[in-house]
């Protein structure tokens, strides 16, 4: 049923994919904030203040790109926050013993076996996701505080250069980053077989398995690709902060969970947009720095979010149920 | 859906069988016994186990420190049991607790020990209020919902609550919770009766009431229920305010133990409850599970966490083997649930 649309109709068909992932909510509410962003605080395109906000906003925005891979096979990730910490001081404590690339392959090992060891357990062992990734967040966070107990690790200002720093005048290192690693997800999620598997997955397992295809394969590499792309945004973050914070991942496991709802993608799987996450983790990431310039008090941040998670999620719905109930009174 | 009609007929209970004994009727047998015992004969058994490693702790002492220490987590996560049976999941615990601990305080001054109380619980059934209308009537999922609503609260103690005035906790709450009182000559705190009393109550609500009931029923099949002509909708907001008032009433509570509150006194129990709740046996889809479980499970890691500090392990190891804990009951009994 989705296969025929787009096919016929190629000029629309990215706006069509993107209403059916849900995307067009986020992306306007995106619009209108950054709109008002700009008008409150111009500042917010010097140099200075566009470094800073990119590199508040690229971990958040990444570790939301791994929740949403689990999120479109039908899973969610409890463990999110501890795969982060996990990452995060592994790749500083290791920086101190390894070169900086085998640090960064370490890093990225670990989160890679922490997504499979999820996505074992899920797939393989037919366990409810949000339970085994509750226990894992045990797990995790208990090796993340082995590992290293209170911030430190050896990040260089080098190391902070090449991940937050500037590519050229206007343009954060971060940003770059991020839309790489953004782009290739698109690329798999959208031009590969795998990508298409998650999706079918999320959408309907039990055809994705009478079409022959292999579902829980599938599921555990959603979950290990997961992981990884958590473990890049550890190291954003480790880099952008320049420590390594066996804590510093708990904060994300709410946030990331935030963004992917604001991004319009469904818990029970197979809908969801790379670029609907991004803008929302942007949009989420960036209220506390906008209340900050237009002279609010910036616990108000808390609150906003809730609000427009409600509005931009639950607006749809009541529009739906508005719009269905004039229908149903037509004879 | 057609198949779904099969697994219904095919356990009638006078079923002949080829096998009349032997593994499988030790299996009946063991699903017979309700599922909260288990996480109590756990406890049991660990309770051993420590008293084989270091004879002197098995003694009243300390068996009532960590039952004192589980019926706090257990009173924490009672709501999260009352969210999770019916289908749902509480993750606005946290903050609701701290909420309703700071109300109290803040309001302990101008309305009297009593009015602060009641305004605390008052303040968690608005919430759990919000939670379930959202849930119900604009169709987010629970997760968000509670997360975003524990956001939102988050938010609302930060701008409202002046930190540096609430010191003063009330004679009132320090007699139900902290002050040490004598029980059949057991010198316990307050708190564990007043648990325990707790606990019966809602026991009997969810065992024994049509609303109790009606709980699990839209927790297991809510889409049946609803063909059944139950409103499932109320039932729902039903169960998430009496979450909230029992978060809010969990946060009293530890305010009244730990005589101190803060705008993160609750970020623990985030996980914690939910743990608690999985470890006593309640499925994590819905339609399954008991506030005497909860207390089993907080029970085992109490019993955990007492072992850890006696072997001198650390707060890592604890929260290393709560993860095996709940990956070992999950997969005991989390696989049927699924598909």
């Amino acid at each position: 049923m989705s296969v025929a649309a787009p096919a016929r109709l190629p000029r629309s068909a990215g706006i069509t994919r993107l209403r059916r992932e849900g995307a067009i909510a986020p992306i306007t509410a995106f619009a209108v904030f950054f709109l008002v962003y700009v008008i409150i605080n111009p500042e917010l395109l010097t140099r200075f203040q566009l470094q800073t906000a990119s590199n508040l906003v690229v971990p958040l925005a990444l570790v939301a790109l791994g929740q949403l891979l689990v999120v479109l096979v039908g899973g969610i990730d409890i463990s999110i926050g501890a795969i982060m910490s996990l990452c995060n001081v592994v790749f500083a404590t290791q920086l101190e013993h390894v070169p900086v690339p085998l640090a960064i392959l370490l890093a990225i090992g670990v989160g890679l076996a922490c997504g499979l060891f999820n996505g074992l357990l899920v797939a393989y062992g037919g366990l409810p996701a949000i339970a085994v990734t509750l226990a894992s967040a045990f797990i995790f966070g208990s090796l993340a505080r082995e590992v290293l107990d209170r911030p430190g690790g050896g990040i260089t200002k080098a190391i902070y250069l090449a991940t937050s720093g500037e590519l050229l005048p206007y343009l954060p290192v971060s940003l770059v980053w991020l839309s790489v690693v953004a782009v290739l997800l698109w690329l798999l999620l959208q031009r590969t077989a795998l990508g298409r598997h998650i999706y079918g997955v999320g959408s309907n397992m039990e055809s994705v398995r009478a079409a022959g295809l292999d579902a829980r394969l599938t599921k555990l590499l959603a979950f290990g690709l997961a992981g990884m792309v958590t473990s890049l945004g550890a190291m954003m973050l480790a880099a952008s902060t320049v420590t390594g914070d066996p804590r510093s991942g708990d904060a994300y496991l709410l946030s990331s969970i935030a963004a992917v709802a604001l991004a319009g993608a469904a818990f029970t799987g197979g809908r969801g947009s790379i670029i609907g996450t991004v803008l929302a983790a942007c949009t989420l990431g960036l209220i506390g720095n906008l209340l900050f310039f237009a002279g609010v008090n910036s616990y108000w941040q808390y609150v906003i979010s809730a609000l427009i998670i409600f509005t931009v999620v639950g607006l749809p719905v009541v529009w739906g149920k508005v719009a269905f109930a004039v229908k149903g009174r037509r004879p | 859906m057609t198949s779904s009609a099969v697994p219904a007929s095919q356990s009638p209970a006078g079923e002949p069988r080829g096998k009349p004994l032997g593994w499988s009727s030790a299996r009946r047998v063991g699903s017979r016994v309700p599922r909260s015992i288990w996480p109590l004969i756990a406890f049991l058994v660990l309770f051993v186990i420590g008293g084989l490693i270091r004879p002197n702790l098995i003694t009243v002492d300390s068996l009532i420190g960590t039952a004192t220490f589980a019926i706090i987590l257990s009173i924490a996560s009672f709501g999260q049991t009352i969210a999770v049976i019916q289908a749902g999941i509480d993750l606005s615990v946290p903050n609701t607790i701290a909420f309703s601990a700071l109300t109290f305080l803040g309001l302990v001054g101008p309305l009297g020990p009593a009015g602060a109380f009641s305004a605390a619980l008052v303040a968690g059934a608005v919430i759990g209020l919000l939670n379930g209308v959202v849930i119900s009537k604009l169709g987010l999922t629970p997760i968000v919902t509670t997360i975003a609503m524990n956001g939102l609260l988050f938010g609302v103690i930060l701008l409202v609550f002046n930190f540096s005035e609430l010191t003063a906790i009330p004679e009132f709450i320090l007699a139900i919770t902290s002050a040490k009182i004598s029980v059949l000559g057991l010198e316990t705190a307050a708190v564990l009766p007043l648990g325990l009393a707790l606990m019966a109550v809602l026991q009997l609500v969810l065992s024994f009431t049509g609303w109790g009931r009606s709980l699990f029923v839209v927790g297991s099949a809510a889409e049946a229920a609803r063909l059944g002509g139950l409103p499932v909708d109320r039932i729902r907001i039903g169960g998430y305010v009496l979450s909230g008032v029992l978060a809010a009433f969990a946060g009293v509570v530890i305010v009244g133990y730990y005589q101190q509150a803060s705008a993160t006194m609750g970020a623990s129990y985030l996980l914690s409850s939910v743990a608690a709740v999985v470890v006593g046996g309640a499925s994590i889809f819905g339609g399954r599970g008991s506030v005497v479980g909860t207390v089993g499970g907080a029970l085992v890691l109490a019993q955990v966490s007492t072992l850890v500090a006696v072997l001198n392990l650390g707060a890592n190891i604890q929260q290393l083997i709560y993860g095996v804990i709940i990956l070992l009951v999950i997969s005991l009994y989390g696989r049927r649930a699924n598909n």
